[in-house]
């Protein structure tokens, strides 16, 4: 099929995708997918390797796909593909970065690491003081006993460090947030569901379905903008939780899994996470 | 309440939290337990073996969660309580969760699968030293066992060592249903499950439990 189109137009299914697309996103997916199930091995490599050099790529695929690079005429082509090579390669490279965090596990004998437990705690709770490292307060912020090194669990650093990016960058929504979760009824604990929301921006990532946010936002697969988007998780599963009026909080991982589900349409249809409140 | 089918087995997960319950939950459906994060509430799991189904209820280990467990006590055929073997510390108040646990008049008579978890850290306390701890010897009322295991080796956790923990849970179930359905239901009831469960005894008479008297 390829091959007669190819014969047709006299350009590749690349070029065609380049020209017909509009929109970023579709033609990076599209560009993705044509790479992913070419015929020739390199091609493939390039959307699933790591540290790639996109202008290496480029150079690469228009040697195979015979295609001048030099020539103005192609110019168009060559600036566009790579903006979706560059949107392709971020992504592999997020997924990467962010797995050398969650396999970090917290450790109370670093000192980085402790200093960014603490930090938690004063964003959190600037009017009441951490009386020891270990203590039963940290129970106030939602984890589960007097020391929240085991809480960290499969998550690793990446559950601590998305916890101190949200209250660092929102601390007033943090606050609310934080308020809510102490409600008599509709309560929940708060740093262990954002644990819990850790895992879940981290499968979205891994199982490529944050994917189209990347691509279709303007924002780059930064893991700034990860952190972003585990913020968005964590305050719209907060007014979700809510709207639900859940009985206790036994029914947490069937509410979870609403919201999951609710989230993975979003990406289908909307396709960019966004939340009003983070504006 | 919905009648079990005798195939069916209910198996409760209790403990502190980071006991290891999930992790053990989890090896035992032979699942990945890379990715585990503090239980909010519960997980249930069935395991398939020797044509019984046993349903794993874990329940969050959090002091906040506890006073919930008791929402799962009927009709449990077997309690399964974890311990971290490493966290001397927590021995007292893990010991008085166990008491509590023992003196719950829905639980009465139901035997107990200690699991010394977490075997593979330096500092943990051996199987007789946390029965000793938790004084298991002083229970006359139902049947006890004590395991020690690592569930993120899989040391006395997996299905493929040589002693099963699938099938130990198994044979408690069974004793247990024989013995309470010859004092609720006469003896017949209690040889229809005998003869049910004749297979699988045979198969696993090895493990020279002598469980059924």
């Amino acid at each position: 099929m390829k091959s007669i189109y190819r014969w047709l137009t006299g350009t590749c299914e690349l070029q065609r995708i380049c020209k017909s697309c509009n929109e970023t996103g579709d033609r990076t997916t599209a560009v993705e997918k044509s790479l992913g199930t070419s015929k020739t091995e390199s091609l493939r490599k390039i959307t699933t390797s790591l540290g790639i050099n996109v202008n290496d790529a480029v150079q690469h695929i228009a040697v195979v796909k015979k295609i001048n690079h030099e020539s103005s005429i192609n110019s168009e082509f060559i600036c566009s593909l790579s903006k979706c090579l560059v949107q392709i390669c971020t992504y592999s490279q997020l997924k990467d970065h962010v797995e050398t965090i969650r396999s970090t596990t917290y450790d109370s004998n670093n000192k980085q690491h402790e200093t960014m437990l603490m930090k938690l705690w004063d964003l959190l709770c600037p009017d009441n003081q951490l009386e020891q490292r270990i203590s039963p307060q940290w129970t106030e912020i939602g984890f589960q006993g007097s020391n929240p090194e085991t809480d960290f669990r499969g998550m690793g650093l990446l559950g601590l460090e998305q916890l101190v990016y949200f209250t660092e960058n929102y601390t007033q929504v943090a606050r609310k947030i934080l308020s809510h979760s102490h409600h008599p009824t509709y309560g929940y604990s708060m740093a262990i569901v954002g644990i819990h929301l850790t895992n879940m921006a981290y499968s979205l990532l891994v199982s490529n379905a944050l994917k189209p946010h990347f691509y279709y936002s303007n924002v780059s697969a930064t893991l700034d903008e990860f952190h972003k988007v585990y913020c968005y998780l964590i305050v719209e599963f907060d007014s979700f939780w809510r709207s639900e009026k859940p009985e206790n909080i036994l029914i947490f991982n069937e509410i979870k899994e609403k919201f999951r589900l609710k989230t993975l349409q979003k990406l289908k249809t909307l396709r960019v996470l966004r939340s009003f409140e983070l504006m | 309440m919905k009648k079990q089918s005798n195939k069916d087995l209910r198996i409760l997960l209790l403990g502190l939290d980071n006991a290891g319950k999930t992790t053990i939950l989890k090896k035992l459906a032979s699942e990945d337990i890379n990715h585990i994060t503090p239980t909010q509430g519960f997980n249930i799991k069935t395991v398939q073996s020797s044509g019984f189904r046993l349903n794993v209820w874990d329940i969050g280990g959090q002091r906040k969660i506890r006073p919930y467990w008791r929402n799962y006590f009927e009709n449990t055929d077997v309690l399964i309580y974890v311990i971290d073997s490493a966290d001397r510390k927590r021995f007292d108040e893990t010991g008085e969760q166990l008491g509590d646990l023992l003196d719950e008049d829905k639980l009465a008579g139901i035997p107990v699968l200690v699991f010394a978890n977490k075997q593979d850290l330096l500092s943990a306390a051996s199987a007789s030293e946390i029965a000793e701890n938790l004084n298991l010897h002083k229970i006359r009322d139902r049947k006890w066992q004590i395991q020690a295991c690592s569930a993120t080796t899989g040391e006395g956790i997996s299905v493929c060592n040589k002693i099963n923990p699938v099938n130990r849970i198994l044979l408690m179930s069974i004793d247990w249903r024989f013995t309470s359905c010859c004092v609720y239901g006469g003896k017949n009831v209690g040889q229809l499950i005998i003869r049910e469960s004749m297979i699988c005894i045979s198969e696993y008479s090895y493990l020279g439990l002598d469980l059924i008297s």
